[in-house]
């Protein structure tokens, strides 16, 4: 017996058939910056939208944000179209590179787009110090963000993208301009939103980290999506396996040698020790000296 | 992260307003405004010593100190709220914009006509609280030093023999050279013209791509504003004399496009001892928020579709 | 396409609001005007001459701040003893604040007494010219303060001080006709005593100058006899001796003598009053009665005739032929 169709859910993210124009002053053809992109986010998911600088990513999440209007197409937030202002009640964003007010100190930042969102009294303050303690800036709170590193910039600018619980976050480039430790928290924040059931879109540029967090991507180029689907299937090489063993002696190696080459139809395509990534490195050994 | 279902949260217009205002008004007090009613201090204080009566006898003893620490007072708070109403207003929105705070403001469920009331009621309220300290400062320099110069002529008068009943006519006019209901009538005529020139500046800047260019528009407007009224008066009058043609169109234009500051110059006559009719500033704050309405529906005009 | 179609909507919406409020700023620019709350428009004149600088402070509503410092200008220029500049700069005050009553006496007070005496005493200007900026200054001090009045019509001190320069001994050789001057300086006394804010020597004053008037006589004898009326503080030495004078003329069977000593409360009062007003030649007022009732006062005061008032020479009349020599 064939089920009824599961009940549809309304999409975190939906953007259909998206294009829009810029004017440029010099030229009569107008620039097009998005070309009829389309991307539908499921409740929960970690979506990337990975693409060169100017490839059309910012322009794409202004527009879901209603920040630009569509020149064609259209985008819609739980439902709701973006160029409402009601679209904004469950989303939280982060810009690329945020300047946040730098007269005001961490927790006033906060304060302030809560105020906006319209949340006041107790329960403002409990979010405040939630947020505070979620992206690690208590002992910041009350500094003026003109004494904040990028770093810790970019999260505030996070946990004040998330200040009225939105379902949604967006992020532009979250990571652009962070290093390595900083970068680190941003992505292992990403995993917490996760966690608690919060889809998330982000773009960059920087591929691994999408990586390591998104469950979908799509890939940009020239105002075009070019490629899109799960991030594992995307990066499976279906033809080949990996096996890594530890302290496997060189008896062993050459006996799984000789075997493979004893099996038609399978190559050997190479051996040799795992690399660890400049990352880990890095991260690996400044731990070991803050020990 | 609290577990409470997620309810929609819809602020009132009024209290995103009043956060954006108050949050206006804190950045730019933040930005040392302030430190100009210190200058103002020095120069309501200065113009006590600007002392140089032409003329002998009781009625001329300090009754100039009086004019000049008014006309002193008034020009700076005039100047002051102008400058500022301008270049703040000026200020606020490109910067917004080119620090990208905009975008997290917009990004909240903010209408952009909260957003543009809220940042020119912060100007305002901070022009209108400086107004209010310099108010205050003069109106206890000038009450002050009225009592001392009623004092002193006085005591003058009494020596060369007046009559009480001449003393007498001689304090009231003094006291009308001080502090009165009329002056802070003035005082709010100078915040009325100021929050023109706020919404006016607010304007521009939602079509213009830089503080500069805002700036010096709004200036131009307010220096042809104060000649308003004559180019209506040219048309008013051409049209009963009969002229006609192009100087009539200009002047025409002129004369619906700009609005007429010389209404608010109502505060040179003060100074010099006029009365001001409730009627009269009832009359001028009407005109001045038909003209801060007007300027901020157009300015949403533009702004409400505006990209980033 | 779109942005102009919007500036289009804009730019009428404009127009038509600045369509809506023109009557209304027509109608409250004028009633402003008529409260005197609004100042008239500057002439073209004093545009050129206050400058580009501060004619945009004038304008912008700080034209009382440029009053102020052009009237320290006008006391650089006055203790420069630069009197064209003294006029002109305050020709631009008045304008800028025509309803600050100081300016308008200042103003005319240079002209009319400082520089009318600078002429007088100090110039070294040849007599005849000297004589004549003396006589020039004098009508455009009297010429700006009846400005001033035009401006002020209420404004008591400004007619008492143009009653005060009409009648001044030391002004009014300079007009044409000093009867003509009296007449107007008890005009405008009249003018300032009819305010009712004026203090008590206006009216006095009034009397003083009709007094000397050919022919209003009887109007005067009427005003000194009110004055008089209304108690001690009119009775001063010179408008007790017009009284007497006056009813002397309308009664020349009077015996001036008997009437001087009722006013005055005794022969010796009325003696003092009488000669001292007998020697105010230069004042020019009228003497009637005086020398007969002065003769019978010494007869009974028992004063020998070489002593007598009448017998000393007079203080000579004003006369500016002497002044310039």
């Amino acid at each position: 017996m064939i089920g009824p169709p599961m009940a549809e859910t309304v999409p975190a993210v939906e953007i259909r058939n998206l294009v829009k124009d810029f004017k440029t002053s010099f030229r009569r053809q107008p620039l097009r910056a998005v070309d009829g992109v389309s991307i539908r986010i499921e409740p929960g998911e970690v979506y990337g939208l990975i693409g060169p600088n100017g490839s059309g990513k910012s322009t794409t999440m202004k527009a879901l944000l209603g920040l630009v209007a569509p020149t064609a197409g259209a985008c819609a937030i739980f439902g709701k179209d973006s160029l409402k202002v009601d679209s904004r009640d469950d989303v939280g964003f982060l810009p690329e590179n945020p300047y946040f007010y730098k007269h005001l100190s961490g927790a006033e930042t906060l304060r302030f787009y809560g105020k906006l969102c319209g949340l006041g009294g107790r329960c403002l303050q409990e979010r405040v110090d939630e947020l505070l303690a979620l992206v690690d800036l208590e002992a910041a709170r009350d500094r003026r963000l003109g004494g904040y590193s990028k770093g810790m910039l970019q999260r505030i600018g996070l946990a004040q993208a998330l200040i009225q619980e939105p379902r949604l976050v967006i992020l532009d480039e979250p990571t652009a301009g962070v290093d390595p430790v900083g970068s680190r928290q941003i992505r292992d924040l990403i995993f917490k939103l996760r966690e608690r059931g919060i889809t998330v879109f982000l773009c960059s540029h920087l591929l691994e980290q999408v990586q390591e967090v998104c469950d979908q991507v799509g890939i940009i180029f020239q105002g075009r999506m070019i490629r899109e689907g799960r991030l594992d299937d995307l990066i499976a090489i279906e033809d080949q396996t990996e096996i890594v063993l530890r302290d496997a002696s060189p008896g062993l190696i050459s006996q799984i040698t000789a075997l493979v080459e004893n099996t038609p139809g399978t190559t050997l395509v190479r051996t040799g020790k795992p690399r660890t990534t400049l990352e880990r490195l890095f991260l690996r050994e400044i731990r070991a000296e803050e020990r | 992260m609290s577990t409470s279902a997620h309810s929609p949260r819809q602020g009132s217009h009024c209290g995103r307003i009043l956060v954006i205002a108050v949050h206006a008004f804190t950045q730019l007090a933040r930005m040392k405004v302030f430190y100009f009613l210190a200058i103002f201090a020095v120069l309501a204080i200065v113009s006590n010593f600007l002392d140089w009566s032409q003329l002998a006898g009781p009625e001329a003893v300090g009754v100039n100190v009086l004019r000049t620490i008014k006309s002193t007072s008034f020009g700076a708070m005039h100047l002051f709220s102008v400058v500022l109403s301008v270049v703040a207003t000026a200020l606020l929105l490109p910067k917004d914009a080119e620090d990208r705070t905009l975008y997290t403001i917009l990004a909240k469920p903010v209408p952009r006509i909260d957003y543009l009331v809220g940042k020119l009621a912060g100007v305002l309220l901070l022009v209108f609280v400086s107004l209010v300290l310099m108010d205050v400062l003069m109106t206890v320099v000038l009450q002050i030093r009225t009592m001392m110069v009623a004092a002193e002529q006085e005591t003058m008068a009494a020596a060369m023999g007046y009559t009480p009943e001449a003393i007498a006519s001689l304090r009231a006019d003094t006291l009308a050279n001080g502090s009165s209901w009329a002056l802070q009538g003035a005082v709010f005529a100078v915040f009325l013209r100021a929050s023109i020139m706020a919404s006016l500046a607010l304007l521009v800047s939602t079509f213009s791509s830089s503080t500069l260019f805002t700036t010096m528009v709004s200036f131009v407007v307010y220096f042809i504003g104060h000649f308003q009224a004559d180019a209506r008066d040219f048309y008013l009058q051409a049209g009963q004399a009969g002229q006609g043609g192009l100087e009539r169109a200009i002047t025409l234009l002129v004369a619906l496009v700009l609005p007429d500051f010389q209404l608010f110059n109502v505060i040179d006559a003060v100074i010099e001892g006029q009365a001001l009719p409730v009627r009269m500033l009832g009359q001028l704050t009407l005109l001045g928020l038909f003209y801060a309405v007007v300027f901020t529906l157009a300015s949403w005009f533009i702004f409400s579709d505006k990209e980033f | 396409m779109k942005i102009w179609r919007k500036s289009v909507f804009l730019t009428s919406a404009l127009l038509v609001f600045g369509a809506a409020r023109l009557p209304y700023e027509a109608g409250l620019s004028r009633e402003m005007r008529a409260a005197g709350l609004l100042p008239p428009r500057l002439a073209i004149g004093s545009r050129e001459r206050i400058g580009q600088t501060s004619m945009a402070v004038a304008l912008g509503g700080m034209r009382t701040l440029v009053a102020t410092f052009l009237n320290l200008r006008a006391f650089t220029a006055f203790s420069e003893r630069q009197w064209a500049k003294v006029e002109v700069t305050f020709d631009t005050i008045v304008d800028l604040a025509p309803r600050t009553r100081y300016y308008w006496e200042t103003g005319s007070w240079h002209l009319a007494y400082n520089a009318a005496s600078y002429y007088l005493h100090e110039s070294e200007l040849p007599p005849l010219r000297r004589r004549e900026a003396w006589r020039t200054y004098i009508l455009k001090g009297r010429a700006f303060l009846e400005r001033g009045i035009r401006n002020n019509p209420g404004d008591w001190h400004l007619l008492a001080n143009l009653g005060f320069l009409l009648a001044d001994a030391n002004k009014f050789p300079a007009f044409r006709d000093p009867e003509v001057s009296f007449a107007a300086a008890a005009e405008a006394y009249r003018k300032s005593a009819e305010t009712g804010k004026a203090n008590s020597f206006v009216p006095r004053a009034w009397l003083y100058s009709l007094a000397r008037v050919e022919g209003r006589e009887a109007d005067a004898l009427a005003l000194a006899r009110r004055l008089y009326a209304e108690g001690p503080r009119n009775r001063t030495p010179t408008l007790v001796c017009l009284l007497l004078v006056l009813e002397a003329r309308e009664n020349p069977a009077l015996d001036g003598a008997r009437r001087a000593v009722e006013l005055f409360g005794s022969p010796e009062k009325a003696y003092d009053a009488l000669a001292n007003h007998w020697r105010r030649t230069r004042e020019r007022f009228p003497v009637h009665g005086v020398a007969a009732a002065l003769e019978s006062l010494e007869k009974s005061l028992s004063i020998p005739k070489q002593e007598s008032i009448l017998n000393q020479p007079l203080p000579p009349p004003p006369n500016p032929d002497d002044w310039f020599q």
